[in-house]
């Protein structure tokens, strides 16, 4: 500016101007904010189920809405498959969605995102679950009371399970051969699994690695923990819960059932916890496994079917993958995690969530009632891209193509440990998340870091277990 | 040629201007055409970043998870930043970044744009520019994809082929000290195309006659260099350190998809932070603090960059 006198007359515009902008711009802030919901033809008045994009092939959601229009031609549905890469990324669309006025009225949600749902925006199906308790008798009887327990939250029932998936030891037959081992027993023991590493490594060559593991809640370092006898955070069960254990399941399988679990102080520091990420160091040193901030699940089928890789943890959905990548079913076996102090196993399930801003929840009950049927399940779950949540849907002939042939292992896991329990998922899940991942990668990185890292991974728990979520 | 022969900026005048006189009817026609086609640009940058950068401000006021109405926070979130360690690294790293990636990025593109300025033929110098630039208009998230599987430690093909020749596998991505040397790297050769190609755009405006003039006062090529075409090329090196310093500032997708901010928080940058806290943690009145300290971040450098080149920057 060249002239910084300003006259009278200008000033005076100037600021009658500025008046307007303000006037405007509070008549904009006192408006009904505007959401995605209000763009023409967005709002169909459809029923929306917000799915993990990738899990649902588009023949199986369509197959899945025509069977529900049959049943229920009055209610619309719309199924709104996100593409994510995993579940964290999931729910921050799902989120981004809510921000946007445009929420779902049901969405599929995880282990990982359980208590986050309930705690904040889930509506308790308790009422519904007990006022259909007829028609849902034969699901309840179909499914593992574990799986029910871990879709609990402070007593109240927030999901139906549908699938879910244990973390198994998957192993390459060809490399068992190549190294002239034998297939593990049910029973083997942490140092057997490092036995059998060695044995693998010294047949194989340079460029091959035994053990293959990802740095993530599920599938990472827990099940080791699991094995251990320990966990991330301190585990306990919420009280209540009776409702449902009472109408649906015999004496015995009540036993030492509660109204979901519970995950509160954190316990990086424990003995136990430590304890487990020395021996993953130690077959790191050792050049038995990878790093595991070094491999993911997509590159994970590659590296095993060609053999690059001997054993690695994967749930019933790795059974479809293989199978797609060309892995014949004498090729691979599976077998149960190993033990250590337990032999207790991780698992993660999935089922639909309702939203308590849905204007329409009745609907949304009768699609997961719907959901929950053995024939809809029929229909979903046709790949073994997962395992079914109903018991009964796993058979020999399910597996007969695709392997693997100890698919038992699969549901019997449940069975068989019954002390076999959900990652530990507590509302602040995703800050606990990025600490573990974070600070495994840390104490990993050279021999003496792990009681370092652990450290300091205390204190960014316990930072994070007091946010208000 | 020096900075007192050729002034950077024009001195002012001693004097005022006199009032301008009322404009005629012509001249104001001229104006309001003007403003009309100034108008949606103005408009969309009102829309698109001032107000978004407002709102920034405001909600970093405020605790929000997007579920529950906002709650005012005062200067919480910003105390919370300045003693979160991991905001702390993320500025570290993301400087760290900024230094070494922009550096690297000018050095290759004006050593490959002099090189292309020397003798050589015309379709091959187009072929080179071609394949220099082709990976800026690629997907910085495709490619990120793409090189995690080159630089993987176990299966690479980077790995596989330096065992070639009996090296031993690099951890590239794993490390805590190769990481970000990776992602530096990865970031360098997707964007020095565009560096590179300013270059050679104010190569081509330089005008022979000063070089010839030069050589026949016995100017060799590197004093040629040093003392005509560096100065000459100076207000290019400033736009593109600009550009390069403030898109630095801002990388996210290669170390993200590359590292996820790991080996712990080897590679973890604000922008990451930002994406962490906001959609991952629910918590976007902290991740807009975050982000506001990132703007006044990018505004001090680019303030300070301009300071700078009223020394360093020539004009002719």
């Amino acid at each position: 500016m060249t002239d910084s006198h300003l006259p009278r007359r200008t000033l005076l515009r100037y600021g009658a101007y500025g008046a307007g902008a303000a006037a405007l711009a509070a008549t904009a802030a006192s408006w009904d904010r505007l959401t995605g919901a209000d763009i023409p033809g967005r709002d169909d008045g459809s029923l929306v189920v917000a799915t993990l994009g990738s899990a649902f092939d588009p023949a199986t959601v369509d197959a899945l809405t025509k069977g529900f229009h049959r049943l229920h031609p009055d209610i619309p549905l719309r199924v709104n498959a996100v593409q994510a890469v995993d579940w964290s990324d999931f729910f921050a669309k799902i989120l981004t969605q809510i921000a946007a006025g445009t929420a779902p009225d049901l969405v599929y949600v995880a282990t990982e995102g359980v208590q986050l749902f309930a705690r904040r925006l889930g509506v308790p199906l308790d009422r519904w679950v007990r006022r259909d308790a007829a028609q849902l008798r034969e699901y309840f009887a179909d499914v593992h009371p574990s799986l029910v327990e871990s879709m609990m939250y402070e007593g109240n029932l927030y999901q139906l399970p549908m699938e879910f998936n244990a973390a198994d030891i998957y192993l390459n037959k060809q490399v068992l051969k190549r190294a002239g081992a034998g297939f593990p027993a049910a029973d083997w023991s942490r140092d057997d699994f490092t036995a059998l590493l060695r044995e693998m490594k010294r047949a194989g060559d340079a460029h091959f690695t035994p053990y293959f593991w990802t740095n993530r809640l599920w599938g990472g370092v827990v099940p080791w923990l699991f094995a251990n006898g320990t966990n991330l955070l301190k585990e306990s069960k919420a009280p209540g819960g009776s409702w449902l254990w009472d109408t649906f399941y015999p004496a015995a399988d009540r036993q030492g059932r509660g109204g979901g679990f519970r995950w509160t102080t954190p316990q990086a520091t424990a003995d136990r916890v430590e304890e487990a990420y020395d021996y993953l160091a130690s077959l790191v040193q050792e050049d038995l496994c990878t790093r595991p901030e070094g491999g993911n699940g997509s590159n994970l089928v590659g590296v095993f079917s060609t053999s690059r890789v001997g054993v690695t943890p994967a749930g019933g959905f790795w059974a479809g993958g293989l199978h797609l990548a060309g892995m014949r079913a004498a090729d691979y076996d599976v077998q149960y995690f190993p033990r250590w102090r337990t032999q207790r196993h991780q698992f993660g399930a999935a089922g639909y969530a309702l939203l308590r801003t849905s204007k329409k929840q009745e609907a949304a009950w009768e699609f997961i009632k719907y959901a929950a049927r053995k024939d809809t399940m029929t229909r979903l779950f046709q790949s073994n891209q997962t395992t079914p949540a109903r018991r009964s849907m796993l058979n020999a002939a399910r597996y007969a193509a695709s392997g693997p042939a100890h698919w038992q292992v699969f549901y019997d896991t449940l069975d068989r440990f019954p002390d076999t329990g959900p990652i530990p998922a507590p509302p602040q899940v995703a800050e606990v998340t990025d600490v573990l991942l974070k600070y495994t990668g840390t104490a990993l990185a050279s021999p003496r870091a792990v009681g370092p890292a652990l450290r300091r991974m205390q204190g960014d728990l316990e930072q994070a277990m007091e946010r208000e979520v | 040629m020096t900075n007192t022969q050729v002034p950077a900026v024009r001195p002012r005048p001693s004097t005022p201007p006199a009032v301008a006189e009322r404009p005629s009817v012509r001249d104001r026609g001229a104006r309001l055409l003007a403003a009309l086609f100034l108008a949606p640009t103005v408009v969309g940058i009102v829309v698109f970043t001032v107000v978004p950068i407002i709102g920034s401000i405001v909600l970093s006021l405020f605790h929000w998870n997007v579920i529950d109405p906002p709650r005012f926070a005062g200067g919480a979130n910003y105390r919370t930043t300045f003693t979160d360690s991991t905001v702390l690294v993320s500025f570290r790293n993301t400087l760290l970044f900024m230094v070494l990636a922009v550096a690297l990025q000018l050095l290759i593109a004006l050593a490959l744009a002099l090189a292309l300025n020397g003798r050589m033929p015309v379709w091959l110098r187009s072929v080179f520019r071609s394949a220099f630039f082709f990976p800026l208009v690629l997907s910085a998230a495709s490619i990120s994809v793409v090189m995690k599987y080159l630089f993987n430690q176990d299966f690479g093909v980077v790995n596989w082929l330096i065992g070639l020749v009996g090296v031993a596998p690099v951890p590239w991505l794993t490390s805590e000290h190769a990481a970000m040397a990776t992602v530096i790297l990865v970031y360098v050769w997707q964007q020095f195309g565009f560096s590179f190609l300013l270059f050679v755009g104010g190569l081509n405006n330089i005008p022979k006659e000063i070089h010839e003039a030069a050589a026949l006062d016995g100017a060799t090529g590197l004093r040629k260099h040093l003392g005509i075409t560096l100065p000459l090329l100076s207000p290019t090196l400033l736009v593109a350190s600009v550009v390069g310093i403030i898109n630095a500032l801002q990388v996210f997708e290669q170390p993200y998809v590359l590292t996820d901010g790991g080996p712990g928080d080897a590679t973890r940058t604000v922008v990451m932070v930002i994406y962490e806290r906001a959609f991952e943690q629910l918590d976007f009145g902290e991740a807009s603090a975050v982000g506001v300290l990132l703007f006044v971040l990018i505004m001090a450098v680019t303030a300070l960059q301009f300071r700078l080149s009223r020394r360093f920057v020539h004009y002719q």
